[in-house]
């Protein structure tokens, strides 16, 4: 192994009963895997203390973040994974996706790639484009859902600013969020402004934030959507 | 590349997205071209494009013409809920953006978004040499390995990720399936996936039921280009709410 390890911060949100597992690595690469030189993971409550830390090992594939989180008593967790490993021989990334579903729900269960927040490898994450500038579309008809963009501060020292903007027809309503470092918020975006439905969200904020869209059934509140933003600049 | 070169394999680069339908589970694709908002030459409409959708016997049955006024702009295509799979490919040159793929049960809907990629084509000398070596193969439930793909997928007493495979090609796919539970236990399957076909992999055909969930390992060998979305589903299986989900 180089003595220069590569650093990849990657970060998801999380909520009780729901079954959530994250993988450590990209598929399954025997090769890759071996490289995984160390997985530490932190959770951090909304205003950015840190609730829980562990050593994952390594070796792992699969880390079963539910059952971690299971005598949590916070209603949303922003965990962080930081791995290191060989750039040189890992041929992605670590802990690229994972699987949530609510615990005894009939809903479908969703499937995401993490946020990749700080490092990893930029010409093999593809993570060279400004990824702090993001948007997403929302389907025009009305569904009995709520929506929201999850935010969170990865950073250690520095707090972020971020504007969050949503749009209805040509109408825009933007919100400013502060957010201290590690501190997390869920923030609510109206489905209509006076009837006139929510077309898109734009997330802008001065670096890198985990940022994830998020859509609730309205009747039981389960997540439908739980995905991340698209980069303006391709 | 030398390989596909010697072959004679045209790669001609192409936008999909996966599609799934069921009663009462309707599929949309949502299309906008919001992503090249701010790049040089895209900033003014209208933005066409076509949109083929191909079946799982790899048979046209839709074909859709679109068209966004502005970057801003969003259009619909319902791809219906005739129970059905395969994979619908947008055709623009003046697109580039990410496209969504969503499916709704009429109260909410889930989503996740296309792949810019390829599709293979082979020359008919080459396709006729895959179908030779690929059926022999096949009498031992093998096939010819160059493309393969390793995934987990999720089995648990209330959900589970079925596998949407999409034969990318011009050709016959012949996919090795091996799924690997948690317990060691090894399963294995050989499809065949028509060209521009899809095949939906019931992962729990393949597993024992599980009383917590657990990911399994699958791994995919085809003769052709081929790739996958993970097809998530309740405690109702295929027959209730249903979610389309990206991997790379």
């Amino acid at each position: 192994m180089s003595s220069k390890p590569s650093g990849l911060l990657s970060a998801t949100f999380a909520e009780p009963a729901y079954d959530h597992l994250v993988e450590l690595v990209h598929q399954r690469d025997a090769a890759a895997h071996r490289r995984l030189a160390s997985l530490r993971m932190t959770a951090h409550d909304a205003d950015g203390r840190e609730v829980l830390a562990l050593d994952v090992d390594p070796a792992r594939e699969i880390f079963d973040l539910g059952a971690a989180l299971s005598e949590r008593p916070e209603e949303r967790l922003m965990v962080l994974f930081d791995a290191r490993y060989d750039e040189h021989v890992f041929p992605y990334r670590p802990h690229q996706y994972a699987y949530l579903h609510p615990r005894g729900a009939t809903d479908a269960p969703l499937y995401y790639a993490v946020n990749a927040t700080l490092g990893g490898v930029p010409d093999r994450i593809g993570a060279t484009n400004i990824n702090n500038v993001e948007t997403y579309v929302f389907r025009p008809r009305a569904f009995a859902e709520r929506y929201s963009v999850m935010l969170g501060n990865v950073s250690r020292f520095a707090a972020a600013q971020a504007q969050l903007i949503a749009y209805y027809g040509t109408e825009r309503v933007g919100h400013q969020i502060e957010l201290p470092p590690k501190a997390h918020v869920e923030a609510m975006v109206a489905a209509d402004l006076e009837g006139i439905r929510l077309s898109r969200v734009e997330t802008k904020a001065p670096f890198r934030l985990a940022t994830y869209v998020v859509g609730r059934r309205a009747e039981s509140g389960h997540l439908v959507l739980f995905d991340h933003l698209f980069t303006y600049v391709k | 590349m030398l390989a596909r070169a010697l072959l004679g394999v045209r790669r001609e680069r192409t936008y999909y997205l996966p599609w799934i339908t069921r009663r009462g589970v309707d599929c949309t694709l949502l299309l906008s071209n919001v992503e090249a908002r701010f790049k040089e030459g895209f900033t003014r409409g209208p933005f066409l494009a076509t949109v083929t959708q191909y079946n799982a016997r790899g048979k046209t049955v839709g074909r859709y013409e679109v068209s966004l006024h502005d970057p801003t702009d969003t259009v619909e295509v319902s791809l219906g809920d005739t129970p059905g799979h395969g994979f619908a490919t947008v055709a623009s040159e003046r697109i580039n953006s990410d496209l969504y793929v969503t499916l709704s049960d009429g109260t909410s809907y889930t989503a996740t978004h296309g792949r810019h990629e390829f599709v293979e084509h082979y020359p008919p000398w080459t396709a006729a040499l895959l179908a030779t070596s690929t059926a022999l193969l096949a009498l031992v439930g093998r096939t010819l390995p160059a493309f393969a793909r390793d995934q987990y997928v999720y089995v648990g007493p209330d959900s589970r990720s079925h596998v949407l495979l999409m034969n990318l090609s011009n050709v016959t796919n012949r996919i090795r399936v091996v799924l690997t539970a948690a317990d060691g236990a090894a399963r294995r399957a050989l499809l065949r996936v028509p060209p521009r076909g899809a095949h939906l992999l019931d992962v729990g055909r393949l597993t024992d039921p599980a009383s917590v969930t657990t990911a399994c390992r699958l791994r995919l060998e085809g003769n052709a280009w081929f790739n996958l979305y993970l097809v998530g589903a309740g405690a109702h299986d295929l027959d209730g709410p249903l979610s389309l989900m990206h991997v790379k």
